[in-house]
C-alpha cells in the first residue's frame, strides 16, 4: 500500500464515501500486483477526481463527463496496461451520458468505477439524473420534476459483459469487486456501482441507509454468469434490500479490441508501433 | 499557359464522377497535368453535380469559368450549364428531340458552340448493352474530341473492368468504338486541341488532398484515428478507414465528435499517435478538449476541414473562414500550433510535421484543409518519403533516464523552453498526473497564485520556442515583388496559375512583378518576411476565401500591418483562375 501513498493531502468531507472506495483500489491495485507505473488511472472532474492526486500510479485528471472515451482511447493504445476510470454520477449520466452507453455498448476493455452519491457534490449538491425525486437540493428547492434514471435497468439494456455493485462503507467486499472488474478487462467493459454516502448533500441514501440494505449477493448463492434477466431483476430490486457483488459478468463476448480485425494477431501495442511507414504500395494506386 | 477544360455535368449517381475519374487517369498518364474539381449537393440521389478537370502540359492547379467540351448526362445541365461553355466549344448531351430557346441558340450561335447529341439509348440497344455502359459511351466521345486513340481508353477499360470477364470488356470495347464512329460521322473536324503532352506528368499519382492527407498520417506513424462523419473531413476517415487491414491502424468512427478528440487524446497520452478529424461544427465541440490538452501538454492533432458555415450553412462547398476558429478557439490561454495544407504535397508532409511539432511542443496541434483541397483532384509527383523523420521532443524512454526522473520533472517551470521531459504511461519510473486542474510541476492540483504564475508562464514559453522554430511563409514568383499576393491554404494553387500567366516568360532578374506569400504556418505568426517584403512592395493584396480577410486581422493583430486590398470570396466557391486572373490584373 505504501507504494501507492501520496504526500497530498485528502480533501473529502468527513465520512465521504470516496475515502473506502480510494482505499479500496489502493488494496485491490496491491493485491493484484499491479506497481504504481504498470497501471493507468482516469479521473472524471467531481469530487472523486479530487482524489486524482490522492494516489500513486500514471493518472489523468480530465473533463467532466468525459472519462470514458479517454480512458478508451488510452487502453486502446497500450491494450496490455490496465486501465481505470472513475466517475460520478453527475458526469456518467447528464453530461457523458452518451460516452456512458456507448462505452458499455462498445465493450471497451476497461474497469469503469461509479460513484454513485446522487447528486452533484463539488459543485455544492445540485440533483443529478439519479437523486430521488421530492428531494430539496441546490438549484432544486421543490426536488426534481424528472423521474430518477433508473441506472441499472439502463446498464442492462445496453448488454453489458460485466456489472458489479458495492458500497463505499464495505472495503473488504469492495476491494474484490475491483480485483474481478480489473481482471474483467481481458474480457471488456467492467461496470462498477458503488454506492456511497455524500454526508454533506445526500440526505436520503445516507451511509446508515446504505449499510441497513445492502448485502452481499454472491454470499447468498447469486451466480454472477446467471441470465442476463435473471441479474438485471437482481439489480433493480432495491426496494427492502440492496445486491452487492458481482451481479453479472460474462467471458465469451469479445472486448473491442479483441474484435478490431486489423489487429488480430498482433503482438505490440500501438504505443510501440510508432515509427516512418513505406507507403510506397500505397502510392503505385494512384498512378 | 495552354489549358483546356472540360466539365461533366448530371444527376448525383448517374455516373458523372466514373466519366471525371477515367478521363482524368487517361489525360494524365497520356502525358497531361490533369486538376480535377467537384462540385455537388448535400444529398444521395438526383441533385446537380459537376466534375471538371483543367488540364495542360504544364504544371495546373486550377479550374475555370468556363470550359471547352460540356458534357450533360441530362437536360438540367442543359438549362444549368449552357453558359459555362468557350467560344468555340462543345456541348455533348443526349437527351433526344432538345431544343434550346430561341436567345440562347442565338447566344450559341454568336459563340460558335457546337452543340452533339449523341443518342446514348440507340447506341446501346444496338450494342445490348446496359445503361451503365452510357458512361464509356460518353467517355470515348470526348476522349475521340480531344483527338486521342481508342487504344489508350481501351487498356484503361480493360484495367478497370477487366477483373469481371472478358465478356464486360468486350462490351465497353464495342461502346468505345461506337463513341469514335459517332465522333467521326456527327464531329467531323470538330476536335479540341491539346497542347502537346509531356511525358513527366504520366507516372505521376492523381490523388484527392484526403486521400493525400492519410498517406501522410500512415507514413508518420499514425497508429489510431477517430473521427465523425461530416463533410469535407469524412473522405479522409473514409480512406483511412479502407486501408485499416493493410495498416493495422485503429480506426474508430466514435458516438460524436467529443469522443473522437477524447479517445485520440488517451491514445496521445498513452504515447502513440493519434489524430482525428471533424469540420467547422465538429470542431466547436471539440475545443474544450483542445483547452485539456494545453494545460495537460499533451500532443494532439486535430484536422479541421473547413465548409462555410455558420451552423450546417454549405455542407459541401468550401471556405476558409475558420482561421480564427482554430486559433482563437477553446477557454483559456495556452501553447498551440495551426498550419494548413494547400495542395497534394503539403496534404503529405504536414501530417508528420504536425506529429513532429505536437510532440516536440507537447500542445494541440490543428490542421487546417478545406472542402476545395480535400475533394480536388491534383497531378502529384510520387512523394520523395527520404526527407521525412519521427522527431519525439523530450522523451524519456531510456531506463537509466527513467530512473533518475522526478515526478516534478513533467511539469518542471524552469526546463528549458517550456518543454519539460515527458515520459509514457507504463514506463518504469516515478508517476505524476495529466492534471487537467492547474498543477505543481508533479500534477498535483495547486491553486496558488505563485504557481499559476509559473506554470502559465511555463506553458506560454512554449509558444515563443514554437514560434522560433516554425519556418517563415514561403515567397513564390517574383522574389523582388513590386506587387505581393498573401495568402493560406487552398487558394496557393490558383494563384500560383494565376501570377504565372500575369508574369509571362522567366522571371525578371531585376526589381518587379509579382509575387506570392503563402502561410503554411498560421500560428503562431511569423511576420518578419512579411514586413520585410512590404518596405518595398508597391501593391499588397490580400486573396482569402471568406468574408473577414481572417489572415489579414491575424496579421495586423501580430505586426500592426493592415493590408487596405482585399478579394475575398465566400459563397462557397473556390476562386476560378480566369476569376482571380482578371481580379489581378486589374
Amino acid at each position: 500500500m505504501n507504494d501507492y501513498s501520496c504526500a497530498t493531502q485528502c480533501t473529502w468531507c468527513d465520512g465521504c464515501g470516496d475515502y473506502g472506495i480510494w482505499t479500496a483500489m489502493k488494496r485491490a491495485l496491491v493485491e493484484l500486483g499491479h506497481a504504481p507505473h504498470q497501471v493507468c488511472l482516469c479521473f472524471d472532474v467531481g469530487c472523486h477526481g479530487n482524489g486524482s492526486d490522492k494516489l500513486q500510479g500514471y493518472r489523468f485528471h480530465g473533463l467532466h463527463g468525459r472519462v470514458i472515451p479517454f480512458a478508451s482511447g488510452a487502453k486502446l493504445a497500450h491494450h496490455t496496461m490496465p486501465v481505470i476510470a472513475f466517475g460520478g454520477d453527475g458526469a456518467s449520466f447528464s453530461e457523458g451520458i452518451g460516452h456512458f452507453v456507448h462505452g458499455i455498448r462498445s465493450n471497451y476493455p476497461i474497469t469503469f468505477v461509479l460513484h454513485n452519491n446522487c447528486n452533484y457534490g463539488l459543485t455544492l449538491g445540485q440533483a443529478s439524473s439519479l437523486t430521488w425525486q421530492d428531494q430539496p437540493m441546490n438549484s432544486s428547492p421543490n426536488g426534481i420534476p424528472e423521474h430518477t434514471l433508473n441506472s441499472m435497468d439502463l446498464v442492462f439494456a445496453l448488454e453489458p459483459t460485466f456489472v458489479a455493485r458495492g458500497f463505499s462503507g464495505n472495503i473488504p467486499q469492495l476491494t474484490e469487486i475491483f480485483k474481478t472488474a480489473i481482471q474483467h478487462q481481458k474480457h471488456g467493459f467492467a461496470f462498477v456501482d458503488v454506492l456511497q454516502a455524500c454526508p454533506t448533500y445526500n440526505h436520503f441514501a445516507t451511509h446508515q441507509y446504505l449499510l441497513e440494505r445492502c448485502y452481499d449477493a454472491n454470499v447468498e448463492g447469486h451466480d454472477p454468469h446467471c441470465e442476463a434477466q435473471k441479474a438485471r431483476a437482481l439489480a433493480l430490486d432495491t426496494a427492502k434490500r440492496i445486491a452487492t457483488g458481482i451481479l453479472y459478468q460474462r467471458e465469451d463476448v469479445p472486448s473491442f479490441y479483441d474484435r478490431l480485425i486489423p489487429r488480430k494477431d498482433k503482438k505490440t501495442t500501438l504505443v510501440e508501433e510508432v515509427k516512418k511507414v513505406d507507403v510506397v504500395e500505397f502510392m503505385k494506386e494512384f498512378i | 499557359m495552354q489549358r483546356v477544360s472540360l466539365k461533366i455535368v448530371g444527376a448525383q449517381g448517374q455516373g458523372v464522377n466514373s466519366v471525371g475519374e477515367i478521363c482524368a487517369k487517361g489525360l494524365k498518364r497520356a502525358g497531361y497535368c490533369v486538376f480535377g474539381y467537384r462540385e455537388y449537393m448535400s444529398l444521395i440521389k438526383g441533385g446537380h453535380s459537376s466534375y471538371q478537370l483543367d488540364v495542360s502540359h504544364e504544371k495546373i492547379e486550377s479550374s475555370e469559368t468556363l470550359v471547352n467540351i460540356l458534357v450533360t448526362f441530362n437536360h438540367h445541365g442543359l438549362e444549368k450549364n449552357v453558359h459555362d461553355v468557350k467560344n468555340g466549344g462543345i456541348i455533348i448531351h443526349q437527351t433526344p428531340q432538345w431544343s434550346f430557346p430561341a436567345d440562347v441558340q442565338k447566344t450559341l450561335a454568336k459563340k460558335k458552340i457546337t452543340v452533339l447529341e449523341l443518342p446514348t439509348d440507340d447506341i446501346l440497344k444496338k450494342l445490348k448493352a446496359k445503361p451503365i455502359l452510357g458512361n464509356v459511351l460518353i467517355t470515348s466521345v470526348v476522349w475521340s474530341l480531344l483527338g486521342r486513340s481508342a487504344d489508350g481508353l481501351k487498356e484503361l477499360v480493360r484495367e478497370q473492368f477487366g477483373h469481371k470477364g472478358e465478356e464486360l470488356v468486350q462490351m465497353n470495347f464495342g461502346a468505345i468504338d461506337a463513341g469514335f464512329t459517332f465522333t467521326a460521322a456527327s464531329a467531323k473536324g470538330l476536335s479540341v486541341g491539346l497542347p502537346n503532352p509531356d511525358p513527366q506528368w504520366k507516372n505521376q499519382m492523381l490523388l484527392t488532398g484526403s486521400v493525400a492527407m492519410g498517406l501522410g498520417l500512415i507514413h508518420g506513424g499514425c497508429r489510431f484515428y477517430a473521427g465523425y462523419p461530416m463533410t469535407p473531413s469524412s473522405p479522409l476517415l473514409t480512406f483511412i478507414a479502407d486501408q485499416q487491414n493493410r495498416t493495422g491502424m485503429v480506426v474508430k468512427q466514435a458516438e460524436d465528435e467529443i469522443t473522437a478528440a477524447q479517445m485520440m487524446s488517451g491514445a496521445m497520452f498513452m504515447g502513440t499517435r493519434a489524430a482525428t478529424g471533424t469540420s467547422g461544427g465538429g470542431f466547436d465541440l471539440m475545443t474544450e478538449t483542445l483547452s485539456l490538452n494545453g494545460i495537460i501538454e499533451n500532443p494532439s492533432v486535430f484536422v479541421l476541414a473547413q465548409r462555410p458555415g455558420p451552423a450546417t450553412g454549405l455542407p459541401t462547398w468550401t471556405a476558409q473562414g475558420d482561421l480564427l476558429l482554430a486559433i482563437g478557439s477553446a477557454h483559456g490561454e495556452f501553447a498551440r500550433c495551426v498550419l494548413s495544407v494547400s495542395d497534394a504535397q503539403d496534404c503529405f508532409d504536414l501530417m508528420p510535421e504536425a506529429f513532429n511539432l505536437a510532440e516536440e511542443f507537447q500542445t494541440p496541434v490543428i490542421v487546417m484543409t478545406d472542402k476545395h483541397t480535400a475533394e480536388a483532384l491534383f497531378t502529384q509527383q510520387q512523394y520523395d518519403q527520404s526527407k521525412s523523420a519521427i522527431r519525439r521532443g523530450n522523451l524519456v524512454t531510456d531506463p537509466k533516464q527513467l530512473k533518475k526522473l522526478k515526478a516534478g520533472d513533467r511539469y518542471d517551470p524552469t526546463a528549458n523552453d517550456g518543454i519539460s521531459a515527458r515520459w509514457l504511461p507504463g514506463s518504469d519510473a516515478v508517476t505524476y498526473c495529466a492534471q487537467g486542474d492547474e498543477h505543481d510541476p508533479a500534477g498535483n492540483v495547486n491553486e496558488t497564485a505563485q504557481n499559476a504564475t509559473a506554470q502559465m508562464k511555463k506553458r506560454m514559453k512554449k509558444m515563443d520556442a514554437l514560434k522560433k522554430a516554425l519556418p517563415e511563409p514561403e515567397l513564390f514568383g517574383s522574389q523582388t515583388p513590386d506587387t505581393l499576393i498573401i495568402g493560406w491554404g487552398s487558394n496557393k494553387g490558383v494563384i500560383l496559375d494565376a501570377i504565372k500567366a500575369l508574369t509571362p516568360g522567366p522571371s525578371p532578374k531585376g526589381r518587379g512583378g509579382i509575387g506570392y506569400l503563402h502561410y503554411t504556418y498560421l500560428w503562431p505568426m511569423k511576420t518578419e518576411k512579411l514586413e520585410k517584403l512590404m518596405k518595398k512592395t508597391k501593391r499588397t493584396i490580400l486573396v482569402e476565401c471568406n468574408h473577414h480577410g481572417q489572415l489579414g486581422m491575424v496579421i495586423k493583430m501580430e505586426s500592426g500591418i493592415d493590408i487596405k486590398e482585399k478579394i475575398l470570396k465566400y459563397d462557397g466557391r473556390p476562386f476560378f483562375y480566369d476569376e482571380l486572373h482578371s481580379l489581378l490584373a486589374v
